[in-house]
């Protein structure tokens, strides 16, 4: 129905909604000086999505800083699929990492530890 | 209901129903009174039952609140932990930045922009506290053909182990770098030029014993030295200058020598 697409910069990450195969990619650093603006309609996208779509939602993340306002919302992004998942809907989020930095799985980590949906941390070399 | 009470109630109703006192005029009064005693009664009962419900809507709503709270207090915590690793991994990060933005990547003691660093200090803190400190420059003799004959990674390994009897010979608080190339600087605080002399001596007669091995053989080498001490007023620009001078010096009086400025 709806694609949507964010060019990255130093300081927010590169974003792509794709509607017709039910991907949402996340790349890139995320410091933002408004993460609200930016993550709100990441947000209405994923909530639209799940609402109206009737398929399943793949989230691949290649994310490596996330300063504080990003890490709330990128729970309320899972929380959101948690939700949805409870619903029986299929939901699955692939975080990607490089294997020399071995923190951002560790990080990875720490966000799937509420999540019961299927959440892969994927090392690549 | 009290069982007097009841009772009460029950010699009422009976004489209520009794066609007997029908029509007496008491009887019509009992009744009005009677049925005003029984809306009481029943407006007393709805009032308890509707404060009732306000009781647990207000206990359930209560009970979201605290769950609601419980909830976002549990985000809370999880983001101030995430958040607080992510900056654990921006400081190790910085770190290492720091560490590779200051040492020399072959050798791994300090690079020239630290020593430029810890030269400016020095200077500073010299004329602060009205002490001296003195410089070493020190070039590897015949460098150039060690690469040419045995090529660039046995130079390469050449320097590695000059470089570790360097560091094994300064003193704790002396500063060893690589100045680019096969020159080195080393800054010795708070030392006069006669006393940093002994200590340059000492590693050069170490340096002159080390066997370097290349394939079968095993390769010497020896360092010039000059040497000059911080005077006074000076940058640390013109002090370097002048102990490359006396370095310059060492390599025209035949090498393998320490010349002071």
């Amino acid at each position: 129905m709806s694609d949507f697409s964010i060019s990255g910069t130093q300081s927010t990450p590169a974003i792509q909604g794709v509607w017709g195969s039910g991907t949402l990619s996340m790349q890139g650093d995320s410091y933002p000086e408004n993460s609200y603006e930016l993550f709100h309609q990441v947000f209405e996208w994923v909530q639209r999505y799940l609402a109206e779509a009737g398929r399943p939602l793949q989230l691949e993340l290649r994310l490596l800083y996330l300063n504080t306002s990003s890490i709330k919302a990128m729970m309320d992004i899972f929380d959101l699929l948690e939700e949805a998942h409870h619903k029986g809907k299929p939901v699955a989020v692939n975080w990607h990492y490089d294997n020399r930095n071995e923190r951002v799985a560790e990080l990875a980590e720490e966000f799937k530890e509420d999540c019961t949906f299927p959440f892969e941390i994927v090392g690549h070399d | 209901m009290k069982p007097d009470q009841s009772e009460l109630e029950a010699v009422i109703k009976r004489f209520l129903a009794d066609p007997d006192y029908r029509d007496h005029p008491v009887t019509h009064v009992l009744g009005q009174l009677w049925q005003q005693h029984r809306e009481l009664l029943n407006r007393m009962e709805r009032i308890t039952r509707v404060s009732d419900v306000y009781q647990s809507l207000a206990r359930e709503r209560e009970m979201s609140l605290s769950e609601r709270f419980d909830k976002q207090l549990r985000q809370l915590e999880k983001v101030a932990r995430i958040s607080d690793r992510y900056q654990h991994m921006m400081r190790d990060l910085n770190l290492a930045l720091r560490e590779a933005s200051t040492r020399d990547s072959l050798t791994g003691i300090a690079n020239r922009r630290l020593l430029v660093e810890r030269l400016k200090a020095e200077v500073e803190r010299s004329e602060r506290q009205q002490h001296t400190f003195s410089v070493a420059m020190i070039d590897i003799d015949y460098f150039k053909l060690v690469n040419d004959q045995y090529g660039h990674e046995v130079g390469d390994t050449a320097l590695i182990e000059i470089t570790r009897v360097m560091e094994a010979e300064v003193r704790e608080y002396d500063l060893c770098g690589r100045w680019g190339g096969e020159e080195f600087l080393i800054l010795l605080p708070e030392t006069d030029v006669a006393t940093a002399a002994g200590v340059i001596e000492r590693m050069r007669d170490n340096i002159r014993t080390l066997a370097i091995r290349v394939g079968e053989q095993t390769l010497s080498l020896t360092v010039s030295a000059g040497l000059a001490q911080h005077a006074a007023g000076e940058s640390y620009s013109e002090t370097i200058k002048r102990a490359d001078t006396a370095l310059l010096a060492a390599k025209r009086g035949g090498r393998d020598r320490c010349e002071m400025a």
